[in-house]
């Protein structure tokens, strides 16, 4: 039988790692390409962070029927799931779990998912842990909205949400400690 | 000179390992090894002991650990542990109602009779402690004839497959308060979750299932002796054998998978004040372990009862504080960290000594000036 | 009884089974997204002792894969018994996994104790194993209340015990363990490396993750972050000492450095010697000398 990649331990090891520089080193883009064989960035993500001891949201549809199932999260609701799909050309309408000032790690991490890392019009420029100075990060496709609710989510540290960009193959994190400012968007 | 006081950790490792080995076969010439088998079935308390520390019904790794750990509990139940690590958890099982035991043993200190009848079995509670020298050069021909005469002699009258649960009764009379409503759907997996307190009962009670027997014992002793005041009666104390339900793989339908031997305790003690103001009730303790090992069950009903009212009105004393009774029970967790302690720690000693020597001289300045 | 039918024949690479590591793996996101806080996770038993690195051997286990080049310390030695037995056995689980004693070519450092002497780079993690993860355990036994003090970033009743100290001793006695505190908000127990370890943390290269088996915490400091030791204006933080009498910084006997952290024992003659720490530095340290001594 022929097992896509993404559902192997050691390409969701390899992903793993990927992702840890990512949140470590806030606006890195990664590009998973060579791990993914095919597959997205969306899909090696969830493959290699889900299982049944979680909960996913997927509020856009993101997820096939059948990943659903091999994932074993249990689907809730984005306000409350530990996991929150998007699709980042729509305006977020729902305020995701913050987590407890006892337990912060409740916050949910939201994967959104946007058009072209390293490319596009909007720029940020990233400070806070992880970063040397500045990090520059541009992307397509993220509606701006999402920048400014998370500013809102994260108002209060230790509460909030740690963000995930995927594009097609690549993948840049944002946890909740990093301070984003936005450059004006270039037409 | 050699560089550090340890080079050689590679060599002296196997060469401890090696002495170990020898030492389990140190017996030599015209020695037999120890089949599992007879680990199983002779050194049944022992194997309890390992399943019920080690959290995974399997006497025979039991048996195994035993072998290799030269009948160290502790490390016993460490092993199987470890193993258990290796495992992934694929079904669940629904709730099983202990009702359905094949019992071997059942007693109740609360009634003089209960229904279903007093049954002693297996126990030493009534023996003389005395030493049987008669055992020292037991024969293979007068070992075998032991199980051959007790099954001859067994009576034609076969026992009912359950029997009813004393707590029942009282429950129906209203001496017991009515089964919570509020359960967990979920039980609450202590092998995949944290503790994170608050914990809910179930959390509690699966520590302390896992937890080293004598730990148990020490702390639940110091509840009975004044350092609290559950005042415990032991409404049904059980053993036997409890059916294993689990759900097929591919119908969903539930089969019977095979059976766990099982110690059950409920003891039943009186509240100080009634909850809410309403009658006062009897409230339950509850205390059940994988194998046999009665003291344990006991240990933990007594600890659940004194953590129940922790819980509610705030610890008094120390079994009654459940961050205090859980993070100190487990077997593996307490002897691991109390080895380590045989590890160099010469960097921190190191760092100690820098402080000792600095306060010292600035104290000897003091005095001094 | 026959046992050969679920005899086990092989393990998982690393041991663990993949949700296990999935599980870890999630704390440690959760730990970078917020420095310095301890996520709980369940922590397997591990077939070594609770207290000899089992914490920080379930992250090695769910970071590492093929390729890996792997350093584990104790200590500072590569060759100390501990250190010695975990990669014995990370060897045997992860097939394909290179181990080395050379600081510099490690892609993984695991270490109990120290942090070591030559700076990490961006493309090093060091994992440390953690006996106690809560640097407030001195002052408050319950965990509970212990992590509301922590979200509140709470630590006046540690600085008071620091205080204390102070006007006792005239010194903070803390020697190892020091609290230290990160981004600004979280104290973390640093693990028990000497002070000397404490400022290689500030502002590291490379990502540093905390693994407390027994204790079942997660915690990190990722790279460029700060990380400072508690302290007061008018008492500065110091590290350990090691000038002699005279004042003298004293230096290794065998390779000659006189700025790294040193292990004090007494030789076969009675003599009071030191030397470093860190074997791997001692080691590079004794080759360059020796070049310089043939060239």
């Amino acid at each position: 039988m022929n097992i896509e990649a993404i559902w192997q331990a050691q390409t969701q090891q390899a992903l793993f790692r990927e992702m840890l520089e990512a949140m470590a080193r806030p606006g890195t883009v990664r590009d998973l390409a060579h791990h993914l064989e095919g597959a997205n960035a969306l899909r090696g993500l969830l493959a290699t962070l889900m299982d049944g001891s979680t909960t996913l949201a997927d509020p856009h549809g993101l997820v096939h029927d059948a990943d659903r199932v091999l994932l074993q999260a249990a689907l809730d609701m984005p306000e409350r799931a530990r996991f929150v799909a998007v699709d980042g050309e729509r305006a977020p309408d729902f305020q995701p779990a913050l987590g407890t000032l006892a337990s912060p790690e409740l916050g949910a991490t939201l994967v959104i998912v946007v058009d072209a890392l390293d490319a596009g019009s909007l720029t940020l420029d990233l400070t806070g842990p992880g970063v040397e100075s500045v990090k520059r990060l541009a992307c397509a496709g993220l509606h701006p909205d999402w920048i400014a609710a998370r500013e809102e989510w994260n108002a209060d540290f230790p509460l909030g949400v740690d963000l995930i960009l995927v594009d097609k193959t690549k993948l840049a994190a944002m946890p909740r400690t990093t301070r984003i400012n936005v450059l004006a968007e270039v037409h | 000179m050699g560089y550090v006081a340890i080079k050689g950790g590679g060599r002296a490792i196997a060469g401890a390992a090696e002495v170990t080995e020898f030492l389990r076969a140190e017996q030599g010439e015209g020695s037999e090894p120890l089949e599992i088998a007879t680990i199983v079935h002779q050194l049944r308390h022992l194997v309890s002991r390992v399943v019920s520390e080690g959290g995974v019904y399997h006497p025979e790794f039991a048996a195994l650990s035993i072998k290799q750990s030269l009948g160290d509990t502790l490390e016993a139940a460490f092993a199987l542990r470890a193993w258990r690590s290796t495992q992934p958890r694929l079904l669940e099982t629904p709730l099983l109602d202990t009702a359905n035991m094949r019992l071997i043993r059942r007693i109740s200190s609360a009634f003089k009779d209960i229904p279903g009848g007093q049954m002693l079995g297996p126990t030493p509670d009534y023996a003389l402690r005395l030493l049987r020298m008669e055992l020292i050069d037991e024969s293979p021909e007068s070992f075998r004839a032991v199980a051959r005469r007790w099954l001859a002699e067994l009576p034609e009258e076969r026992l009912p497959d359950s029997f009813p649960k004393v707590l029942d009764a009282l429950r129906e009379e209203g001496l017991l308060p009515p089964v919570s409503e509020h359960r967990a759907s979920v039980a609450f997996d202590i092998t995949r979750e944290p503790l994170v307190f608050p914990v809910p009962r179930c959390a509690a009670l699966s520590t302390m299932a896992r937890g080293e027997t004598g730990s148990l014992l020490g702390i639940a002793y110091s509840n009975m002796r004044g350092y609290g005041d559950v005042h415990p009666t032991v409404a049904e104390l059980r053993v036997g054998y409890l059916p294993v339900l689990l759900p097929h793989p591919v119908t969903g339908e539930l089969i019977e998978a095979g059976e766990v031997l099982l110690t059950e305790c409920e003891v039943v003690a009186m509240y100080d004040a009634a909850e809410g103001g309403g009658k006062p009730v009897f409230t339950v303790g509850y205390g059940a372990c994988f194998g046999h090992n009665e003291v344990k069950a006991i240990s933990m009903a007594i600890l659940d009862r004194a953590l129940q009212k922790g819980m509610r009105d705030g610890p008094d004393n120390p079994s009654e504080d459940p961050e205090f009774v859980l993070l100190h029970v487990d077997g593996v967790d307490s002897m691991g960290f109390a080895t380590h302690y045989k590890m160099p720690h010469y960097v921190t000693f190191q760092s100690d000594m820098d402080r000792l020597r600095t306060t010292q001289r600035k104290s000897r300045a003091k005095e001094s000036a | 009884m026959n046992m050969t039918s679920h005899t086990p024949t092989a393990y998982n690479f690393g041991f663990l089974d993949e949700y296990a590591k999935k599980e870890v793996r999630r704390a440690i996101l959760k730990a970078v997204s917020i420095p310095g806080y301890q996520v709980p996770y369940a922590s397997r038993e591990m077939p070594m002792g609770r207290g000899f690195g089992t914490g920080g051997l379930q992250l090695t286990l769910s970071l590492i894969g093929p390729g890996e080049v792997l350093k584990v310390i104790d200590q500072g030695s590569d060759d100390s018994v501990n250190a010695v037995n975990l990669r014995q056995f990370i060897e045997m689980t992860c097939p394909g996994v290179s181990t080395t004693t050379r600081t510099a070519e490690a892609t993984l450092i695991q270490s109990r104790h120290r942090i070591p002497e030559r700076p990490l780079t961006g493309d090093q993690i060091i994992v440390l194993q953690v006996p106690y993860p809560d640097a407030l355990v001195v002052v408050e036994p319950s965990e509970d209340k212990r992590k509301i003090m922590h979200g509140e970033a709470d630590y006046s009743r540690l600085l008071v015990k620091l205080y204390e100290d102070i006007v006792q001793f005239d010194e903070i006695t803390i020697s190892h363990r020091y609290p230290t505190r990160i981004n600004g908000h979280y104290v973390i127990d640093p693990s028990p490396i000497p002070r000397w370890d404490v400022p290689k943390l500030h502002h590291s290269r490379s990502l540093a993750l905390f693994g407390a088996g027994r204790e079942k915490k997660i915690y990190a400091v990722p790279p460029h972050t700060d990380a400072e030791p508690l302290v007061f204006t008018d008492v500065p933080f110091r590290v350990e000492d090691f000038r002699d009498g005279e004042g003298r910084r004293r230096a290794c006997e065998r390779c000659g450095c006189a700025d790294s952290f040193l292990d004090e024992f007494v030789d076969g003659s009675g003599e009071k010697v030191y030397q470093c720490s860190d074997s791997d530095w001692c080691d590079e340290h004794l080759a360059e000398a020796n070049q310089g001594v043939t060239a």
